[in-house]
């Protein structure tokens, strides 16, 4: 584990836990999450070119309401990725996030934002095969999927390790997808950057699994 | 690496091998195809090849692991279908044509009752659905004009006897035989009011 162990919490033999690493990342997400529940949806406005002119974009309430709920579901999923003591466990967060990104804009009327989330959903469902193949080879090579365990034995396999990182791949690419069309194209600003930050703190947390088993 | 190969036995080989051409063909097929429907039905495909990965592991565990990968992938792809379906505007109801069946005013009364009277003695999972069926036929066969925020409520409750029941299992395992009480009750009511949503599904958008 990277950095000294600040907390255990077992739960039957899952043993869930913050290190010195993760307990930023956990901070994070708390901090993004309590964003998301006090902040309005924004009203973006366009300037008319050649005239003074402007337009502005309302939210719908109950689409605000909706991206609301869906950004602080993918918030408490992102918690649960970073203090996770197990693999599978990452694994299956790792994928409700990738659901829950295309939830956050899923709301939107606009086709080019249906679009971008409609690629996004296939690669999100495609990167489940490597994510939690990863997890299966590695639990028929070792016996365990305890993080704790296999920080202890070691003997992950190169390969498992690789297609678990291609599944984040495809489950943490949402910014690059729906991400950018939807702030480019529609509004609903601060329960965007709950895709983001969940990505981020996914990809963070992989490379702290990474380096531990 | 060479180790990790060397190291598995034979048959887990020849399998991890089957399934990565499996999933080599249908990542092929989901490359070759152009039309977005038949992309997300190859994704499906391209999912079911992952779980036959877990199952490789061969062990009770294989099961634990496949369930939640099933679940998730069913949440995945009915997300999607329905943007596809917002995408493409295609979210109109049909017109229904009632086909008056003389059997369907009788028999769903009795053979319901009996249903659900034999799935509250079996309790659990296999109890609900089948105390479900009989609610489902039911629905189906009596055009009732049902309030069906209560039956949700019903299965919201039940949903938390559920959870309550494994937090029980979990903190207090010495209450084994309450807890897997709890949890039965509730699964069964949960399943029972979920089936029976099925029996009102008459596609007139009610």
């Amino acid at each position: 584990m990277i950095g000294a162990i600040l907390l255990e919490i077992p739960f039957g033999d899952m043993v869930h836990y913050l290190s010195e690493y993760t307990v930023v990342l956990f901070a994070f997400a708390v901090i993004f999450v309590l964003l998301a529940i006090v902040s309005l949806p924004e009203k973006p406005i366009d300037i008319v070119f050649g005239t003074d002119g402007y337009t502005v974009k309302e939210t719908p309430k109950d689409l605000g309401k909706f991206q609301r709920f869906m950004a602080i579901a993918c918030g408490i999923a992102t918690m649960g990725v970073i203090i996770t003591g197990d693999v599978f466990n990452f694994t299956l967060l790792a994928a409700i996030i990738g659901v829950l990104n295309i939830g956050i804009v899923a709301g939107v009327k606009n086709r080019h934002v249906l679009s971008a989330a409609f690629s996004y959903g296939l690669v999100v469902m495609m990167a489940t095969v490597p994510l939690f193949a990863g997890a299966a080879i590695i639990l028929a090579t070792t016996g365990t999927l305890s993080i704790w365990e296999l920080a202890a034995t070691g003997g992950v396999p190169i390969v498992a390790k690789l297609l678990l990182l291609i599944g984040v791949f495809g489950e943490g690419m949402a910014p690059f997808y729906i991400g950018k069309a939807e702030i480019t194209r529609a509004s609903g600003a601060p329960y965007i950057l709950m895709i983001h930050v969940s990505s981020l703190l996914l990809f963070l947390r992989l490379v702290e699994i990474l380096l531990t088993v | 690496m060479m180790e990790f190969i060397a190291d598995m036995d034979l048959i887990y080989k020849i399998g991890l091998a089957v399934a990565f051409l499996a999933i080599l063909i249908s990542f092929t097929a989901f490359v070759r195809e152009k039309e977005d429907i038949h992309k997300l039905i190859i994704v499906d495909l391209i999912e079911l090849t992952g779980l036959v990965v877990i199952a490789l592991i061969a062990t009770d565990l294989a099961e634990a692991l496949i369930l939640p990968g099933l679940v998730v992938g069913v949440a995945e792809i009915l997300a999607v279908s329905e943007l596809w379906l917002t995408k493409e505007g295609l979210q109109r109801v049909p017109t229904v044509k009632r086909a008056d069946i003389e059997v369907l005013h009788t028999a769903p009364k009795i053979i319901g009752a009996l249903l659900a009277a034999y799935g509250i003695f079996l309790t659990g999972f296999t109890g609900g659905l089948i105390a479900g069926l009989g609610l489902a036929l039911f629905f189906l066969g009596m055009n009732t004009s049902e309030n069906f925020s209560s039956s949700e409520s019903a299965s919201g409750y039940a949903w938390a006897l559920w959870v309550l029941g494994f937090l029980v299992f979990m903190i207090f395992p010495s209450q084994w035989f309450f807890a897997l009480m709890l949890a039965a009750v509730g699964i069964m009511i949960k399943v029972m009011a979920k089936i029976s949503l099925v029996g009102t599904m008459r596609g007139d958008g009610s």
